[in-house]
C-alpha cells in the first residue's frame, strides 16, 4: 500500500486536549487547516493517512507511542513528513526518530515559526 | 403455739389459781392452829389478831380473791370453830372487823399495784431510752468507719491522680484544710503541720512567684475562680510542674467566706505529653521524607505534567500574536486565543500547587475534605505517570460520600504511594493495565477507597510483610512507602489492608471514619 499526496492535509496526534486544541488553532492561523487525532490508533483507524501531506505528532502516548507509528507508517510504504514534538525527548529519542525519516524533533514548548516552516516546508515537497 | 405447750400453760395457771387459794385457806387454817394452841396456854382471844394476820398475808400474796376468802374463812372459822358461844354483837364486830380489814387490804393492794405498774411502765421508758442510746452509739461508729474508710479511699484517689485538695480563707484567714497528697505534691513535711499561705508560695518557683500571687489575688479581688500552673522546687532540688485550680465559696450576702480547690502534678502528664509530641513530628517528617522520595521518583513525569499546559499556553500566545500582526488582525480570534493562554496557565498554576501543596512541610491539619476530590487531585498530578507505563485509569467514586476529617495532604501520600506502587506492578507485565480507583462506603460509618492494579500481585508467602518497614520488592525503594500510608490511616482511625485482584492483580483498600452527622 502507498500513499497518494494529493491533498494538503495536516494531521495532528497527541493526547492532551488541550495541546492539540491549541495547535489546530495556531496552524489555522496561519492559514493551514489540520485535523486532530486523540491516538495513534484512531489516526491509523481513521483511513486518512494516505492524504495526510504532514504529521504532527506526541511520542510517548498511552497505547501506540508517536515512534511506533511512524514504524507502523513506513512498514506500510506510507512515508508521511513527520514532526515529532515531545516533552522529554533525549538525543536517542531525537536520533531513531530523524534515521526513521522525520523532518523535525521539537521540544515542547516550541518555537511556531520553526515549527509553521516545517509544516510548510512538508507541503511543499 | 404448739397443744403441749398450750397444756401447760394453762395447767401452770391452774396449778397458781390452787396455791393462792391454797394460801387463803392454809393461812387461815394456821391462824386457827396458833389461837387454839395458844387457848389452852390460857391465853384468849388471839385469834382475831392471828386471822387479821393471815388475811393479810393472803391479800399481800394471792391478790384480791383468795384475800376476800381469807377474811370469809375467818369469820367462819371464828363463828362456828373457835367461839361458837358468843354473842351475836360480837359476832357480828369481828366479822365487821374483818370485812372493814379485807376492804382495807383491798385499798393497799390496789396502791400497791398501781405502784408496781408505775414502775414497769418507767422500766419500760427507761429500757427503751437505753435501746435508742445503743442504736445511736452503733449507728454513729458505723458512720464513722464509713467516713474513715471514705477518707482513706479518697487520700488512696489523691493519691494515684496526684491530686490534693485545699481550703483557703483569704487574709485575715489562712490555710483552713490540706489535704495529705497536697503535702506530698507541693514537697512539705506533714510533720510540720499545716502549712500557711506565705509558706505555698515560698516554695513556689521563684519565677512563677509573682504571676501565681497575681492571678490569686486578682481572683480573690473578684470573687472569682483562679486557675494557674506553676513550678515547685521540692527540698531536694527537683522541679516539679502542677496546676492549682481554686473555687470561692460566697457567704449568703454574697461576701467571699473561702477557697475551695486542687492542686495537681502534672510533671508525668507534661513528659507524656512532650513525647507524644516528639513522636508526632518524627512521623510528620519520616512522611514528609517518604513524599519527597515519591516526588523524587515522579520528576520527569511531573514535569511533563506542567509542560502540557505551558507548551498549550506558549500556542496560544503565538496564535494571539499572529491574528494581531496579520494584515487585517483579528481581535476577535487574537480573544479566543488570548483567553485559551489564561486557562492553560491557570491549570500550570493549578498542577503547580498541588505539587507544593503536598512537598511542603508541615503540622499536620484536619479539616473536612472530599475524598472524591482528593482522588481525582492525585489522578491529574500522577496521569503522565500512568501513560508513561501506558497505564489506563479507571475510576468508580460515589458521588454521595460524606467529607470526612482529615489530613488532605497525608490522605493524599496514601493515594499517591497505593498509586505509584499499582503502576510500579504493572510496569512489566503484557497484558492490559489498568488502574481502578473506586470510593464507597463500607459501612455506615465508615468510606473505603480502594486502589486496584492488573500488575505482578502480591509477594507469594509474603503478603502480610509488605506492611512491615524496610520491605520492598523493588530495585530502589526503601521500603517506606506503605509502612508510612498505614500509620497514616491509622492515625486517622481506619484501616489499610492488601487483597488478591481477580483475575489478576492486587489491590489495596483503606478506610477512614465518617463525621458523626450533626443534628442529624
Amino acid at each position: 500500500m502507498s500513499c497518494h499526496k494529493e491533498s494538503k492535509l495536516v494531521a495532528i496526534v497527541d493526547d492532551d486536549d488541550s495541546v492539540r486544541g491549541t495547535l489546530q488553532e495556531l496552524l489555522r492561523s496561519a492559514g493551514l487547516p489540520s485535523q486532530g487525532f486523540d491516538s495513534a490508533e484512531a489516526f491509523l483507524g481513521s483511513g486518512r493517512q494516505q492524504e495526510t501531506a504532514c504529521l504532527i505528532t506526541d511520542i510517548r502516548m498511552p497505547g501506540m507511542s508517536g515512534l511506533e507509528l511512524q514504524a507502523r507508517l513506513n512498514a506500510e510504504r506510507c512515508k508521511i513528513p513527520t514532526i515529532f514534538i515531545t516533552a522529554h525527548g533525549d538525543e536517542e529519542m531525537r536520533f531513531q526518530a530523524l534515521r526513521a525519516g522525520a523532518v523535525e524533533f521539537l521540544p515542547k514548548p516550541f518555537d511556531d515559526e520553526v515549527l509553521i516552516e516545517s509544516v510548510r516546508a512538508a507541503l511543499d515537497r | 403455739m404448739n397443744p403441749s405447750e398450750a397444756m401447760n400453760k394453762s395447767a401452770g395457771s391452774a396449778r397458781s389459781i390452787a396455791q393462792r387459794y391454797g394460801l387463803a385457806v392454809a393461812s387461815i387454817a394456821v391462824a386457827f392452829g396458833l389461837a387454839s394452841a395458844l387457848a389452852q396456854f390460857h391465853i384468849p382471844q388471839t385469834f382475831g389478831a392471828f386471822a387479821l394476820s393471815a388475811i393479810a398475808v393472803t391479800f399481800w400474796y394471792a391478790g384480791t380473791k383468795p384475800g376476800v376468802l381469807a377474811a370469809l374463812l375467818s369469820s367462819v372459822v371464828r363463828d362456828f370453830l373457835f367461839d361458837p358461844q358468843t354473842s351475836t354483837q360480837s359476832r357480828l364486830l369481828f366479822d365487821l372487823v374483818f370485812l372493814v380489814f379485807a376492804l382495807l387490804m383491798t385499798q393497799v393492794l390496789r396502791h400497791r399495784n398501781q405502784l408496781e405498774l408505775r414502775v414497769a411502765e418507767r422500766t419500760a421508758e427507761l429500757t427503751q431510752l437505753n435501746e435508742n442510746l445503743k442504736r445511736e452509739i452503733a449507728k454513729h461508729n458505723q458512720v464513722e468507719a464509713e467516713l474513715r474508710l471514705s477518707e482513706a479511699y479518697l487520700a488512696e484517689a489523691q493519691r494515684l491522680s496526684h491530686t490534693g485538695s485545699w481550703a483557703w480563707s483569704p487574709p485575715p484567714g489562712d490555710i483552713r484544710y490540706w489535704s495529705e497528697e497536697c503535702f506530698r505534691v507541693q514537697g512539705f513535711d506533714p510533720k510540720g503541720g499545716q502549712p500557711r499561705f506565705d509558706e505555698f508560695l515560698q516554695s513556689v518557683h521563684p519565677d512563677d512567684q509573682a504571676r501565681v500571687a497575681e492571678v490569686i489575688q486578682r481572683a480573690v479581688r473578684e470573687k472569682e475562680e483562679f486557675e494557674f500552673d506553676y513550678r515547685i522546687i521540692h527540698p531536694g532540688g527537683e522541679i516539679r510542674d502542677a496546676r492549682s485550680f481554686g473555687h470561692p465559696i460566697l457567704g449568703p450576702s454574697g461576701d467571699l467566706v473561702e477557697y475551695v480547690g486542687t492542686i495537681i502534678d502534672v510533671t508525668e502528664r507534661r513528659q507524656a505529653e512532650k513525647e507524644r509530641e516528639r513522636l508526632r513530628e518524627a512521623q510528620a517528617d519520616l512522611a514528609h521524607v517518604s513524599r519527597m522520595t515519591a516526588m523524587g521518583e515522579l520528576t520527569a513525569s511531573l514535569a511533563h505534567e506542567v509542560n502540557q499546559p505551558i507548551t498549550a499556553a506558549v500556542n496560544g500566545a503565538s496564535t494571539c500574536v499572529r491574528w494581531l500582526t496579520r494584515e487585517d488582525p483579528d481581535l476577535g480570534e487574537a480573544r479566543e486565543a488570548a483567553l485559551g493562554v489564561i486557562r492553560n496557565a491557570k491549570r500550570a498554576a493549578d498542577i503547580i500547587n498541588r505539587i507544593r501543596s503536598i512537598s511542603k512541610k508541615g503540622e499536620t491539619k484536619r479539616q473536612l475534605a472530599d475524598v472524591n476530590e482528593l482522588i481525582l487531585e492525585m489522578i491529574a498530578l500522577l496521569r503522565s505517570e500512568a501513560k508513561r507505563y501506558s497505564v489506563s485509569v479507571r475510576t468508580e467514586l460515589n458521588a454521595q460520600l460524606p467529607k470526612v476529617m482529615a489530613d488532605s495532604v497525608q490522605v493524599q501520600q496514601v493515594l499517591m504511594n497505593l498509586i505509584m506502587n499499582a503502576i510500579d506492578a504493572m510496569k512489566d507485565v503484557d497484558r492490559e493495565r489498568e488502574l481502578t480507583i473506586r470510593s464507597q462506603w463500607a459501612d455506615n460509618r465508615m468510606l473505603m477507597i480502594s486502589v486496584g492494579d492488573t500488575g505482578v500481585g502480591l509477594p507469594p508467602q509474603q503478603a502480610d510483610r509488605i506492611f512491615d518497614a524496610f520491605f520492598t520488592t523493588k530495585l530502589h525503594g526503601i521500603g517506606m512507602g506503605l509502612r508510612i500510608s498505614r500509620s497514616i490511616v491509622e492515625s486517622h482511625g481506619g484501616r489499610l489492608w492488601a487483597a488478591d485482584n481477580s483475575p489478576h492483580g492486587a489491590s489495596f483498600h483503606f478506610t477512614l471514619a465518617a463525621p458523626v452527622e450533626v443534628g442529624a
